[in-house]
């Protein structure tokens, strides 16, 4: 049996009109027209929404949406003493901008990001529950260090406070806890750099853990990306093709997440070419070991396109494991 | 030597911005809304020659988004619902779904309607292929190069008709450039077809990117122009240009738009005579980093202000009329 699972994101605001609308309540509460309170109804409205609709798609593990997240740093980059947040910059290769962390002084844990979030959705759903959080590499990648200057004095701190929240959401009973590391695929050069700082946060943590990698190729990350101590890695097969040929060559004994819904475009996936790509990769890795999901986080899709792309996610896995099994 | 001029857009008067949210309300018609755009393209083009504007720009006033604005009239696309690009900040994407095709002219009425108000050269404005491709869905064409090249022929088309209808400097932005520096051989490629026999002045303006890893590859993009972002970053990748020498005009921004503070003169001539340093005075264009619409009509016409002022007073000091 596959499992389906989301990477992350999730567009903030639905199609329908009929809904409370995040956009409108944010606009709204900066002019001074709605109390924090009422905002905060909405974000709440706004989150069991977005559970309820990966419910209903029939998605195996689930997140919260990242529904208070600007983007993948803020407002994780806010709970951290020595950290300023500063202007726009680009995410990557998308027309996505994110607000760059500026590193100031020494970094220290100052208050927990995800924990009430997380509380909040397990109080509100029956499913599996995942919480992403952002991955050493990538935080420093796409921060500007003034203090540190060195990655490896960096990634010890960083590391602690990741652990620290980490533990708390162990402890609090989360089933899935992932990393995003999109810079991995960019400074192959640092994964055993990552290795060490990934055995320190995850020591000791019962939740399944999981390394996501999107947008980039893992050419230069085999074999020893499948050697990271996590439980589970997560790919990307649509930013670059070519990453499935590695999977195929690759001895693996790891749980994997296979990205194969394009999350950047609107296009609907060919249902039976996704089947035959999922056949061949189970050909080397059981099926109980394996995922699928969408290629990153979903909020770069319109709402109705998300959701479009979250049933044919859970129709592929449904066809799949009524014949493959 | 030295002209001024501006990126494209300009911040829209209240009362645009009123009347904009009313045509999406369909309380107000097309030709209203028509009236008061074009009421805001004078008063844009009466501000930039009462400060001694060199190059005009009509100001972007009929734009929301731009590429949007040209998905909305070209054949093949649709428009997505909303997607989020920063902070509470939602836009509505491009989605190709068919052959792109251009049935009529799209800048070329509003080109002449602003080139009449002056005698000064006014820019015809576009979006370039790469980036309507890189900022659009696309459930049509096979690749990312299928799309760009369909693009940049019927670019061509409106580029050309811009050159017939009396265009001296045509830009062709392509601000997605500089994101994906393994493409830019793509990028080029699509260019070439889109200026292709064009003897206007071809412009082109990237910004938001790391140009280190497109130099001096850049220096093969098939415009006449290009059109830089400097202020921001404090002019620190200004070094990159010394070696390869830069060969082509370039246009170098002095004023920070993404900033309500409003420079001094002082600082905008520094900023000139650094870019003097490096680049030859006869290629040498003024201008801010990038389009003012974000700023409020107050702060642009005071950036621009300052601007002028300052190429006045360094030319004075060069020597140069």
């Amino acid at each position: 049996m596959i499992k389906t699972s989301v990477v992350g994101s999730y567009p903030k605001i639905s199609s329908d009109k009929n809904v409370p609308n995040l956009r409108t309540a944010l606009n709204q509460f900066e002019q001074n027209r709605i109390s924090e309170e009422k905002l905060e109804e909405v974000y709440k409205a706004t989150i069991i929404r977005v559970l309820k609709e990966q419910e209903n798609a029939g998605i195996d593990i689930i997140t919260d949406g990242q529904i208070r997240w600007d983007d993948l740093l803020t407002p994780f980059s806010r709970n951290i003493e020595g950290c300023e947040v500063n202007g726009l910059l680009r995410f990557f290769d998308n027309n996505f901008y994110y607000r760059k962390p500026v590193i100031k002084s020494k970094m220290v844990f100052k208050d927990f990001t995800t924990l009430e979030d997380f509380k909040f959705a397990i109080a509100n759903s029956n499913k599996t529950l995942k919480v992403v959080l952002p991955g050493g590499l990538t935080f420093a990648g796409l921060s500007l260090d003034e203090y540190y200057k060195d990655l490896m004095s960096f990634g010890m701190d960083y590391s602690q406070i990741l652990k620290k929240e980490i533990q708390r959401l162990d402890m609090e009973g989360v089933d899935y806890i992932q990393l995003d590391e999109p810079s991995l695929c960019f400074v192959p050069q640092e994964i055993s750099l990552l290795k060490e700082s990934l055995r320190t946060i995850f020591s000791g943590i019962k939740a399944k853990t999981i390394l996501f990698l999107y947008f980039g190729s893992i050419k230069n990350l085999v074999p020893e990306l499948f050697d990271l101590p996590v439980d589970i890695i997560g790919i990307d097969l649509i930013s670059k093709p070519e990453n499935l040929s590695f999977i195929l060559e690759a001895d693996l004994k790891k749980e994997l997440i296979l990205g194969c819904l394009d999350a950047r475009n609107t296009k609907m996936e060919d249902e039976k070419e996704i089947l035959k790509l999922i056949e061949k990769v189970s050909m080397k890795i059981p099926p109980e070991k394996l995922y699928i999901s969408p290629s990153c986080g979903l909020e770069f899709l319109p709402h109705e396109n998300a959701l479009r792309k979250l049933e044919l996610l859970s129709s592929i896995a449904y066809k799949f494991n009524k014949t493959g099994v | 030597m030295l002209l001024t001029t501006s990126v494209g857009s300009f911040p829209k008067p209240d009362y645009l911005i009123k009347a904009r949210t009313q045509f999406s309300r369909n309380e107000i018609t097309e030709e209203e809304l028509h009236l008061l755009e074009k009421k805001a393209i004078a008063e844009v083009i009466k501000f930039q020659e009462e400060i001694g504007i060199d190059i005009l720009v009509h100001g972007e006033m009929e734009r929301g988004d731009m590429t949007t604005y040209f998905a909305e009239i070209l054949e093949g696309f649709g428009i997505s619902g909303l997607v989020r690009s920063y902070g509470n900040r939602y836009y509505r994407k491009p989605v190709i779904l068919g052959k792109v095709k251009r049935n009529t002219p799209i800048t070329v009425e509003t080109f002449k309607y602003a080139q009449n108000l002056t005698s000064k050269p006014v820019k015809g404005m576009l979006t370039g292929p790469y980036t309507m491709m890189d900022w659009s869905f696309n459930e049509y064409y096979p690749s990312r190069k299928d799309t760009a090249l369909a693009l940049a022929e019927v670019i061509h088309q409106e580029v050309f008709d811009l050159e017939k209808a009396g265009a001296e400097y045509i830009q062709i932005d392509e601000p997605a450039l500089s994101t994906r520096p393994e493409e830019i051989n793509l990028a080029i490629e699509a260019m070439a077809i889109v200026t292709r026999g064009i003897k206007a002045k071809t412009i082109s303006h990237i910004c938001y990117g790391d140009f280190s890893k497109i130099y001096p590859r850049l220096l093969d993009f098939p415009v006449d122009q290009l059109d830089l972002e400097f202020a921001n970053s404090n002019f620190s990748n200004l070094n990159l240009f010394r070696e390869p020498k830069f060969t082509k005009e370039i246009a170098v921004g002095v004023i920070d738009v993404h900033s309500h503070k409003i420079e001094t003169k002082e600082q905008v001539k520094a900023n000139i005579k650094k870019a003097l340093e490096v680049f030859p005075l006869e290629k040498v264009y003024i201008d801010p980093d990038c389009g003012l619409k974000t700023r409020t009509v107050e702060e642009a016409q005071a950036k621009l202000k300052v601007m002028v002022e300052a190429v006045r007073e360094v030319k004075k000091e060069l020597g140069i009329k």
